[in-house]
């Protein structure tokens, strides 16, 4: 008895998917990009949030990640999200702890996840956190 | 009617395609391609053929109901498929244009523009909740006009194939007269924009000229970097939350809203809040434009104190 064409195909598809993904896997397609300066992090950030004008940031020392203020003391949180970046605009639901240095930022949505950065200053960036 | 479905007779001509644009990719850009983004295209694309196969005869089955009031019997001739097709993309659009102006169409609609990049992967990343839209109702008139059922899913399958190419970075501009009239990979690469002057533009299927009718037409820019996906980026690549998002969305907003403004959440704008505490694209426009005229004006301002200097 042979397999429904349905199931047949299915099968088929997944087997293509895993070879497509697997092949943009070994040609090391989609490099990650770093955040290697100031003026690359407020780049990111007006990708992220347009408009975004940050007057002061901090960036995690292997560039994953920064923490920007505008002059309205909006603070957006970026992180790395494979080769690009997503934001978030932190609010009262967000939090921040210190951990062997390096500041831990939970943006409060359970998907975006936390994340850490090795910053300077890590204290006064978690203090305007808890301000929010 | 013919058993036949274009977009399963397609599918090893997608991957094929898919291939040679990874190869492009390796030699010429390699970060047009992220291998999790791929994996969660192409899963999308499998989950929603499986969506369809549970669903679609449901659709059909309603069509060919209704097709027993039709106005005309238009039967199965070469001119009656091909003005099918193109009024079924003028259906299309519409679908399309709603599934970006009403929360719970964009709902499903929103995983077709969930990812960052924007490949020929990026293609097959189709949504699984299509049935739990008002889509099909778009089209309709077309089966009470007369057209078979099995006529317009086959012209519906086509359009579907012909969207597929347009979903890349590797061609830049095609020539002039097919600009105008077809879409392309540079018209779509500006719906698929997130930057504020493109935000909801380009709705077409096939044919652009829809968005030149009805006044949604945007053309590509070269002085101006594309930022692909959504206003506010997933920043996961989690299936089940790429497909689910914006529904789990509507419904906290439905939860936590006054009574008076829950039905809005369902049919306002992305974006819409009763709070006002999100912004929908025509706000983001407009900050945008605001802010461009601010600086402008700024730039004359400089520019005449400039001139003005004494020499």
């Amino acid at each position: 008895m042979g397999l429904p064409p349905d199931l047949l195909r299915f099968a088929g598809s997944l087997l293509a998917i895993l070879l497509l993904a697997g092949m943009a896997w070994s040609l090391k397609l989609g490099p990650q990009r770093r955040l290697d300066s100031d003026n690359a992090a407020r780049e990111a950030a007006r990708e992220a949030l347009d408009g975004f004008e940050p007057v002061a940031l901090a960036r995690d020392r292997e560039g994953r990640a920064a923490l920007l203020r505008d002059a309205d003391d909006r603070l957006l949180l970026i992180r790395q999200h494979g080769s690009h970046f997503a934001g978030r605009l932190l609010g009262e639901n967000a939090s921040a702890r210190i951990e062997n240095g390096a500041l831990i930022v939970d943006s409060g949505e359970r998907r975006y996840g936390a994340v850490r950065l090795a910053i300077a200053d890590a204290e006064a960036w978690r203090d305007a956190i808890a301000r929010l | 009617m013919p058993d036949f479905s274009p977009t399963e007779l397609a599918v090893p001509g997608f991957v094929a395609l898919v291939l040679i644009e990874m190869i492009w990719a390796w030699r010429k850009r390699r970060e047009a391609y992220e291998p999790r983004d791929t994996l969660t295209s192409l899963a999308f694309g499998l989950g929603s053929t499986v969506a369809g196969l549970l669903t679609g005869g449901l659709f059909l089955a309603l069509f060919l109901w209704a097709w027993q009031f039709r106005m005309f019997d238009i039967g199965w001739s070469w001119w009656a498929f091909a003005l099918c097709f193109v009024l079924d993309d003028l259906a299309y659009y519409w679908v399309h244009r709603f599934g970006h102006r009403v929360r719970w169409f964009w709902a499903s609609h929103v995983n077709h523009h969930s990812s960052q990049h924007y490949n020929l992967s990026t293609a097959l990343r189709q949504t699984w909740t299509g049935f739990l839209t008002l889509g099909f109702a778009f089209k309709l008139p077309l089966v009470l006009l007369g057209f078979h059922p099995g006529m317009i899913a086959i012209c519906a399958g086509f359009n579907l194939i012909y969207q597929f190419w347009i979903h890349t970075e590797a061609i830049k501009k095609m020539p002039r007269w097919f600009e105008a009239v077809m879409n392309t990979p540079s018209h779509h690469r500006v719906h698929h924009a997130t930057n504020p002057r493109y935000l909801d533009k380009n709705y077409a299927g096939v044919f652009i000229i829809w968005d030149r009718l009805f006044g949604t037409f945007e053309a590509e820019r070269d002085d101006e970097k594309i930022r692909y996906g959504i206003v506010r980026q997933l920043g996961s690549f989690n299936l089940l939350w790429a497909v689910f998002h914006e529904w789990i969305g509507i419904a906290q907003d439905v939860r936590r809203a006054p009574w008076r403004h829950k039905l809005s959440y369902l049919l306002r704008e992305p974006g819409w809040s009763h709070d006002g505490s999100r912004q929908t694209s025509d706000q983001i426009r407009a900050d945008w434009i605001a802010r461009s005229e601010a600086a402008n004006k700024v730039a004359v301002q400089n520019a005449i104190a400039e001139t003005g200097k004494p020499t």
